[in-house]
């Protein structure tokens, strides 16, 4: 079939509008990307665009040497995995069981969880109720409120459901008991599943700050997310701990990028991995339950 | 073997076991903070607590209805979050009709990539690269402008300019990962429908407006009336990062406004029934919603 020559036009816009909305995504990460590696008089001239002009490392020195950033990234991924694990092992005990018709009282516990979708105490109570547990100041005030995303819950959730009976038919006859099931059969199965629900929630607490703002104090608790938003937006130029040559390499724009990408990789990393499956799991979210 | 229903009681206790710790967390943080809006009339001193703090009724209510500033608080939220539901709502659905047009699985591919990107950044991220761009003293377009043309602009500071960078930033951030839903409903429309047009002759812009459209049509109804469960949800984290004292007279929202009150300033009753407020009208329009898609025959629940 021979495309008319207003279909060619179409196509050619189509092509051209896609790429330019692509590039727009793209782009601003490559800017950043070549101002934090660019000479700072070079940044300060505006001409810096898509590649770095004089090449060089201060910026990143700077931020490594003068900031606390290495202890925040590393305080970033203890919440991260230790809030991957609690809350995937937590989701899946709780939407297995929501998952079997059998389950006592299945629709009302059901209703009682989805209800705190649509309504919540808010953040003052939630704050008091953290402050009273004596969790303020630890990373348990991100774990524990944050356990379950009752949205994440629910795809696991109709994904077990979808499950072939005659596969665990098959396995009880044989002996199986519950925990060796799951083990042996529902979560092997579930995999694709079960590595985009774990990006959903890692992204969260990668990028997690409000719980952090509020919940805590001391700053050498402080994850990535928190510590780059007080580099960037602090009124006064961040304060670098680095001697008097280096302060004069740097401009504040260039350490600023940096932070920025520092915080950014992780994720650029992680990202291609799991892309195959994160649209599969907003897909399944998406139907009824 | 005993009866179905002792079966039944067997299959039960493994998953009861299961239940337990979930059970506990939703009971302590989600419907514990719930009983704890009880403070919204009371005048809560940390001194007393909850149980034991004066009824005061709806006195923070009519605090907050009677008081310009709060009111002016509330409104702003209502406008910005209505804006960026109708400004950012074509975008996903026309992303994803283009995208449904490219015949290249690379190309395809590729651009998805990109565009489901800026998703998984965090508002910190966003508001980084906002400011490397807009930021007045350094920001790439006004040294831009400074060198072209000798001036610059304070794009963070004026309100069309702080609201324009509000709403871009939103739909940068989430239109290419919204527009997953209508690709996937685009995807179900039968190829055979295409075919078939094609072979009475149809051109591409009928095969759209007969086809595609009409194969979205559902989806988009049911995605505008989710998105009404939201007119009072503003993101804390992308105002909080965007916003400045300078353009405070529309960035204060709701939010933000609990946090600094609340949180910074100790006032927990006050805020709480805001903060009350703002769940209350969340779940009527989520209600609503519901009972409009019911009409249609598709409930969320």
């Amino acid at each position: 079939m021979r495309a008319s020559s207003g279909e060619k036009v179409f196509y050619a816009v189509n092509y051209f509008v896609l790429s330019v909305a692509g590039l727009l995504c793209f782009l601003p990460l490559i800017h950043l990307f070549a101002t934090s590696f660019s000479d700072p008089g070079m940044i300060m001239a505006g001409r810096v665009s898509l590649w770095p002009v004089q090449w060089n490392w201060d910026s990143y020195q700077a931020l490594f040497v003068g900031t606390r950033i290495v202890d925040a990234f590393g305080n970033s991924i203890v919440i991260t995995l230790v809030g991957v694990l609690c809350s995937m092992t937590a989701s899946i005990a709780v939407a297995y069981p929501l998952s079997k018709d059998y389950f006592y009282c299945r629709r009302f516990l059901s209703l009682a969880i989805i209800f705190t979708m649509i309504f919540s105490g808010g953040l003052i109570p939630n704050y008091l109720l953290v402050k009273s547990l004596g969790l303020v100041n630890s990373y348990w005030a991100l774990w524990l409120p944050g356990l379950i995303s009752t949205y994440n819950m629910w795809v696991v959730k109709t994904f077990f459901q979808n499950i072939p009976r005659e596969l665990e038919d098959a396995a009880r006859i044989d002996g199986c008991g519950e925990l060796r099931l799951i083990m042996r059969i529902v979560l092997p199965v579930s995999l694709p599943m079960l590595v985009a629900i774990s990006l959903f929630y890692g992204v969260a607490y990668w990028n997690n700050f409000f719980n952090v703002l509020i919940y805590i104090n001391d700053t050498s608790k402080y994850n990535l997310a928190v510590l780059v938003q007080q580099m960037i937006f602090s009124a006064s130029n961040p304060q670098l701990a680095i001697d008097s040559d280096l302060q004069q390499a740097i401009t504040p724009e260039g350490v600023k990028a940096a932070g920025v990408l520092v915080m950014v990789f992780p994720v650029l990393i992680v990202y291609p991995f799991v892309q195959k499956h994160f649209v599969k799991g907003v897909m399944i979210g998406s139907l009824k339950g | 073997m005993g009866t179905s229903a002792s079966r039944r009681f067997k299959q039960n206790v493994p998953l009861l076991w299961m239940f337990i710790p979930g059970a506990i967390f939703y009971l302590l943080f989600k419907y514990t903070p719930m009983a704890g809006l009880v403070i919204a009339f009371k005048d809560y001193n940390l001194h007393d607590g909850i149980v034991r703090s004066p009824w005061v009724g709806l006195d923070n209510f009519r605090l907050i209805f009677s008081n310009p500033l709060t009111t002016d608080i509330i409104l702003n939220t209502l406008w910005l979050s209505l804006l960026r539901l109708v400004v950012g709502f074509p975008f996903p659905i026309l992303l994803a009709l283009l995208l449904n047009e490219v015949r290249k699985t690379w190309f395809k591919r590729s651009i998805q990539t990109m565009v489901f990107l800026p998703h998984f950044f965090s508002w910190v991220i966003v508001g980084g690269i906002v400011l490397t761009l807009f930021s007045q003293e350094a920001g790439s377009l006004n040294l831009l402008l400074e060198r072209w043309f000798g001036y610059t602009h304070p794009f963070m500071y004026e309100v069309p300019s702080w609201v324009t960078i509000y709403l871009g930033s939103g739909i940068w951030k989430e239109a290419g990962f919204s527009a997953i839903i209508y690709l996937a409903a685009l995807a179900a429309i039968d190829p055979v429908l295409y075919e078939a047009a094609a072979i009475d002759g149809a051109s591409k812009w009928r095969q759209i407006w007969h086809i595609t459209l009409p194969g979205v049509s559902t989806v988009v109804a049911m995605m505008l009336i989710l998105s009404m469960g939201s007119i009072m949800e503003v993101s804390f984290d992308q105002i909080y990062i965007l916003g400045n004292p300078v353009v405070s007279s529309i960035s204060e929202v709701i939010s933000t406004w609990v946090y600094q009150l609340g949180l910074q300033g100790a006032q927990f009753s006050l805020t709480t029934a805001m903060g009350l407020f703002e769940s209350l009208v969340g779940l009527l329009l989520i209600l609503t919603a519901n009972q409009i898609a019911r009409r249609m025959g598709k409930e969320l629940w």
